[in-house]
């Protein structure tokens, strides 16, 4: 039970980019690919700041898988490919059983379930597309990875809403730590921005109209994105006996729920889960250099956040960094986790802290040190990452240089 | 018998078929013509709403059934002329 776990390879695509480096690029520039939504599957829709992928990358993924995939399985395949090429992994009849994924998805193939309700009650269609129904379920991303990649191990999927990712590695990392794997491609996809998702929150009123505006006065809400990311992890023996690169540990997982209300937050909820992550990875708060934060941009999140990071650190909460990447690539839902990996991989790496993007106005309740929009170097050896989600279900992840 | 029947059919077969190299006639395997199952259960169903006709509620049947391009065309014809 006491496996180390390490990542080896590393893969996003999101409005930010096509792939991990030009992601991380971007989030050091403070730069936000928040923008105006435009294309056919938004139809009459008036909330259309979003953040899209502009033009999916050119890919081989062969026409008869494609036809059966929504775009929350394509986006994964793509993260998943760059991952696992960074890893210089290949699956083969030796190892193949020994290799699986976990695909963290909060929503579903909503692109799919709309292209056959309007066909069929606004143009008089009298059936659903052939593939709807294993196109759409949540678990088709992970099955899809699976598929291309050749991995025949443990695959599945996981769901938490907006900790998707983070649920989805945390029990990739518990795969490899009994001995289900040595190796597993773990991460998260979603692409809501599709009409009835996107109406769907913006019901709830938690949209912004503007940008996002994460622990800044003036914020207006949260950011609907689509993306995926994935890393490949796998067990410190496995990685060292094939000379791989190791990037950096997933040191621990700590989860927990609120047990409270389908969309309001707690403090407690969040910060037992800080708390069990710290415990799960033996570190003690002081170590942490770098905190990821939820950080969507509502009023609510960012101020309990903050209070369950108080809570959880003490005074260390006010010497460590934090940010939320989310100001930069939006919400990407199940995929969100996962994109914010790379933000703490790389800080890691490269010694740099990603910024808050947008951040305008101090807010008193939320006084942490959030890198207000630009990067800031520092000597990075612990990050934490926050993921929350409604349902209260929340799942923080450690990561440690290697 | 080569009419217009066998040319709409062949045309919807041809939208969705990546054969290898060869052209596609009433001879082809049904195999052989790249198409996901699922996906040729969208042609037949494309097929009997332009028809007015019900081929086949079972894909795993109308697959044993149907060999080639030929016999697809034929199922249509005899369920079309009734």
């Amino acid at each position: 039970m006491n496996k180390r776990v390490v990542i080896t390879g590393i893969g996003g695509i999101c409005g930010l980019g096509s792939c991990a480096a030009d992601i991380w690029a971007a989030m050091c520039d403070g730069r936000s690919a928040i923008g105006v939504l435009s294309g056919p599957s938004l139809h009459d829709i008036t909330a259309r700041t979003g953040c899209a992928i502009r033009n999916l990358p050119q890919h081989e993924i062969e026409r008869k898988q494609v036809l059966s995939m929504d775009r929350f399985s394509v986006l994964a395949v793509l993260a998943a490919r760059e991952a696992v090429q960074q890893a210089g992994l290949t699956a083969s009849d030796k190892n193949r059983y020994r290799l699986g994924a976990t695909v963290g998805v909060g929503v579903c193939g909503w692109e799919a379930i709309e292209q056959d309700y309007r066909a069929m009650l606004l143009h008089g269609r009298k059936r659903t597309g052939a593939f709807t129904a294993p196109k759409v379920m949540p678990g088709a991303a992970a099955g899809h990875v699976s598929m291309d990649l050749g991995l025949r191990g443990p695959v599945y999927g996981v769901t938490s809403a907006c900790s998707s990712s983070n649920h989805a590695i945390a029990s990739a990392v518990d795969q490899i730590r009994w001995g289900r794997a040595d190796v597993m491609v773990a991460g998260g996809a979603d692409a809501p921005l599709v009409w009835g998702v996107v109406k769907s929150w913006e019901a709830m009123r938690v949209l912004s109209p503007d940008t996002c505006r994460p622990f800044s006065a003036n914020r207006q809400g949260a950011v609907l994105g689509e993306g995926a990311g994935m890393i490949v992890l796998e067990s410190y023996d496995h990685a060292r006996a094939r000379g791989a690169e190791i990037l950096a540990e997933l040191a621990g997982a700590g989860l927990s729920a609120d047990a409270f209300d389908i969309a309001a937050q707690t403090i407690e909820g969040p910060e037992a889960a800080i708390r069990a992550c710290l415990a799960d990875a033996g570190l003690v708060p002081e170590e942490v250099d770098y905190l990821n934060a939820h950080g969507t941009g509502t009023k609510p999140n960012d101020q309990i956040e903050t209070a369950a990071i108080k809570r959880a650190f003490g005074d260390h909460a006010y010497r460590m960094s934090v940010s939320s990447t989310k100001s930069m690539h939006a919400h990407c839902l199940g995929a969100s986790g996962a994109l914010e990996l790379i933000a703490c991989v790389m800080a890691i790496r490269h010694g740099i802290v990603p910024p808050t993007a947008n951040y305008d106005e101090p807010d008193p309740d939320c006084d942490l040190d959030v890198t207000p929009n630009v990067a800031r170097e520092r000597k990075v050896k612990v990050t934490l990452s926050n993921s929350f989600a409604f349902a209260g279900t929340n799942a923080v992840l450690a990561i440690k240089a290697a | 018998m080569t009419n217009q029947l066998t040319a709409e059919i062949l045309a919807e077969i041809c939208k969705h078929a990546e054969p290898d190299g060869n052209p596609i006639t009433l001879e082809t395997k049904l195999t052989d013509l790249g198409i996901h199952p699922l996906e040729m259960a969208d042609i037949l169903f494309d097929l009997e709403t332009k028809y007015g006709i019900q081929i086949e509620t079972d894909i795993t049947e109308a697959w044993s059934d149907l060999q080639n391009v030929g016999s697809v065309v034929e199922a249509v014809r005899a369920l079309n002329e009734h």
